[in-house]
């Protein structure tokens, strides 16, 4: 019987070791691959205005993300592809190749770094918000210790959330899951990046009437950033000339007015800054 | 501490191999996974009683040749049968604890967590599968068996409890640990609805770094050997109760 | 408890089943005439919803032929007089029969890469056929047990029967030997089929769009509560629409054989 496990333990072993080294054969030549397919694969994800969303009329996908995908594409003078990811699956579908770069509502943080590449230039600066009930009493972030918190999986904000704040977290699969379960009861308070959570309790005015943003801060505020591979330093460069470009010329600023972002103040310095130092 | 030099001592090892268990070094992370692997033995230690005794009790209603008995438990036996787990998990979870809160006067007042709706939807799923198996073995058992019974002045009741069930009980016995098998399988849907079992508790780790294949390995290994249990210890409670010249 | 106080209840269930097989679209329809906006939304979303439904279908069929395929075969291996085919086949066997189906959905997303190099064309390896692999491996396995089940359940003087009354090896297989084994797996082949039907749904926690994905894209561009219940429960009924005749199938299949 023990003889058995060992075998089995074995087997699933060699089978996985086999399929491991199946996948270190993607290329690391990415911007070429892009050039050469004439076509830029980005990775968005779809949780909900104004980042990414599935518009219901036509059913096409919409938002900053995407705008930013298409005209970094446009920049490239290539086609855009969009593939939709979710927070427990999208370091994995980049690290895979399946995607060239994420534009996945993803800030930088050390961990990350470690093994990603990102863009310098950030598109965005945001942290997490927290949407809670506005009878449950919780004025900040250190008020939610030992209560349940909901996140996406994935999220960036479960690290902070247990070891500063000492949360109870739970990560669901996305945002509308973690949603739905605050509103089922089954945690205190849903922790979102802040735009995605604050647009939707102004939109929804009659469906979360009970809910606010009350916290003063936002969780780690950092810097959103274009996230790639290790070693891709021809991208990376690609991407964040053509990240400036967008902040210079205004678009971004555009983009986030079109898609109804809440706060544009970092974009706005930004497209000083970077004019000025121009 | 040995359990401190223990674990460094694998890290190193699976490391020049090139497996990468570095997060077992940390702290948070090594934490949830630890207490993946504890809450997915609780969740299956809790769910076989509870599955084999709605199990049963479905298997009652089920035979008992009252309509208003088994209506609704035979509706429900074929929803929860024809139906994808996952779909009735998030539907529990999203929609009908969403009922409850609105019952029981608000979210805060709801004492129902997403670890309760795994129990109860995995379990009654089981317990569904149980109670056809067990119904199947009821229906098996020779009529003259209880035609013998009643002859001895068994009324219907004394028949159900010491002929049919014993006896139903025996010859459905390798369909209800196949079924507990199921159940531990099933146990991983609960990753969707956020319970810590091991599943999740990979997905924190490994969305956080890259080390899907290692990950996977231990979690194979884990429920190969959970169902090898299972499996050896039904195949040891089948031949205890084996009744000798009773060949099911 | 005689054949007689039996057959009755049996004959009232059978009408109700066919009244469960209605109720879940009813409630459905009856729901989104009360309330139109509700009903316009879904009208709206029905093709999404579909398109999602359609590659739950594509998966669990491919699913199924490649598990089969594999499986018939790893299930005679299994019985090859050689150990050093039977035990890797048995290993497999076990290893996969005991996994759940979710992990090594997450596996092979995973872990496969996203496309393939053979003699320098790069041949995309789409999210969809990964899930098709992943529930392939155990619907292998189980067809596997099944085959060798089969098989063995066949007793050996048969095959001495048919050499007696002249067939060859290969003869009594095909006549005698393959048609019992087949109608002996049927049913519980037909249990695989709706246990990885099922399973399919299990491909959306990894970004497949099939129905459940779609159900939740709908319900989070639509956000409305009431229509995030409806969505889950056309999910329901889909799913049942289709596992359900399969269910009743094997079932009447096995009374058959049974009575046989």
């Amino acid at each position: 019987m023990f003889s058995s496990t060992v075998a089995k333990t074995v087997f699933g072993l060699a089978l996985s070791i086999s399929a491991l080294a199946a996948t270190q054969a993607s290329a690391d030549a990415t911007l070429d691959r892009i050039k050469g397919r004439g076509t830029l694969t980005v990775g968005v994800i779809l949780s909900g205005a104004p980042f990414g969303y599935i518009d219901p009329k036509t059913q096409a996908q919409k938002g900053f993300n995407l705008d930013i995908a298409q005209a970094l594409a446009d920049d490239l003078g290539v086609k855009l592809e969009t593939v939709a990811v979710t927070p427990p699956n999208r370091v994995q579908f980049l690290q895979q190749g399946k995607v060239d770069i994420l534009i996945a509502n993803m800030q930088y943080t050390e961990d990350r770094a470690k093994i990603l590449d990102y863009v310098p230039t950030p598109y965005d600066r945001s942290g997490g918000a927290a949407v809670v009930r506005k009878d449950s009493g919780l004025k900040d972030w250190a008020d939610l210790k030992g209560k349940p918190v909901c996140v996406s999986q994935g999220s960036n904000y479960t690290q902070p959330l247990m070891e500063e704040y000492g949360a109870v977290v739970k990560a669901l699969p996305s945002q509308p899951e973690s949603l739905l379960a605050l509103q089922g009861g089954n945690c205190v308070a849903a922790v979102h990046v802040g735009a995605t959570v604050g647009l939707l309790l102004q939109d929804r005015v009659e469906e979360w009437k009970d809910y606010a943003i009350p916290f003063p801060t936002e969780l780690i505020p950092s810097d959103s950033v274009i996230w790639l591979r290790k070693g891709e330093k021809d991208t990376q460069t690609a991407l964040d000339a053509g990240v400036k470009k967008l902040h210079t010329s205004g678009k971004l600023l555009e983009f986030a007015k079109a898609n109804r972002l809440l706060n544009t103040e970092y974009l706005q310095q930004a497209n000083k800054t970077l004019s000025a130092s121009k | 501490m040995q359990d401190m030099n223990l674990t460094d001592l694998f890290v190193s090892l699976t490391d020049k191999v090139g497996l990468n268990y570095q997060f077992l070094a940390t702290g948070y992370e090594a934490q949830i996974w630890r207490d993946g692997f504890v809450t997915t033995l609780y969740l299956v230690v809790l769910l076989i009683p509870v599955s084999l005794i709605f199990g049963l009790l479905f298997a009652a209603c089920l035979t008992s040749g009252r309509l208003w008995l088994s209506a609704p438990v035979r509706a429900f036996v074929e929803i929860t049968r024809n139906t994808p787990t996952l779909v009735q998990l998030m539907f529990s979870f999203l929609v009908l604890n969403t009922f409850v809160s609105n019952l029981v006067g608000g979210a805060q007042n709801n004492p129902l967590t997403p670890f309760f709706w795994v129990v109860a939807v995995v379990g009654l799923h089981i317990a569904a599968l149980h109670a056809e198996a067990i119904r199947a073995g009821i229906e098996a058992v020779p009529a003259s068996t209880v035609e013998a019974a009643r002859g001895i002045g068994f009324n219907q009741l004394q028949i159900l409890r010491y002929v049919e069930v014993p006896l139903a009980f025996r010859a459905s016995l390798p369909a209800i640990v196949n079924n507990l098998i199921n159940l531990v399988k099933l146990t991983t849907v609960g990753n969707a609805i956020a319970v810590s079992e091991i599943t999740y508790a990979s997905i924190m780790v490994w969305t956080q770094r890259d080390n899907v294949v290692e990950l996977m390995i231990v979690i194979l290994a884990f429920f190969s050997l959970i169902n090898l249990i299972v499996a050896r210890v039904g195949l040891w409670v089948e031949r205890k109760l084996a009744v000798p010249g009773y060949g099911l | 408890m005689t054949t007689a106080t039996l057959l009755e209840p049996r004959k009232r269930s059978d009408l109700l089943r066919t009244v469960g097989f209605v109720a879940l679209p009813l409630v459905i329809l009856v729901w989104s005439f009360i309330d139109l906006t509700l009903g316009r939304e879904l009208v709206e979303w029905i093709p999404y919803l579909a398109s999602g439904f359609a590659m739950n279908i594509v998966i669990s069929l491919s699913a199924m032929a490649l598990g089969t395929m594999v499986g018939a075969i790893f299930g005679i291996l299994e019985l090859a007089p050689y150990r050093l085919v039977r035990y890797p086949v048995v290993a497999y066997v076990q290893i996969f029969r005991n996994a759940p189906h979710l992990v090594l959905i997450f596996a092979t997303t995973y872990i496969f890469p996203f496309e393939i190099v053979i003699f320098g064309n790069y041949l995309p390896f789409p999210d969809w056929v990964k899930a098709v692999i992943g529930l392939a491996i155990p619907a292998s396995a189980y067809v596997a047990e099944i085959t060798r089940g089969a098989i063995l359940s066949i007793a050996t003087a048969q095959w001495e029967a048919a050499k007696g009354l002249g067939f060859s090896r290969g003869q009594a297989m095909r006549w005698i030997i393959l048609p019992q084994c087949l109608r002996r797996s049927l049913p519980p082949w037909m249990n695989v089929a709706a246990s990885i039907t099922m399973g399919t749904a299990l491909a959306s926690l990894v970004g497949v769009h099939e129905l459940l994905h779609a159900a939740t894209d709908a319900s989070t561009a639509v956000r409305r509560l009431d229509f995030t219940i409806i969505a889950y429960l056309v999910v329901m009924a889909a799913f049942f629409m289709l596992c359900y005749p399969i269910a009743r199938l094997t079932r009447r299949l096995e009374r058959r054989f049974n009575a046989a």
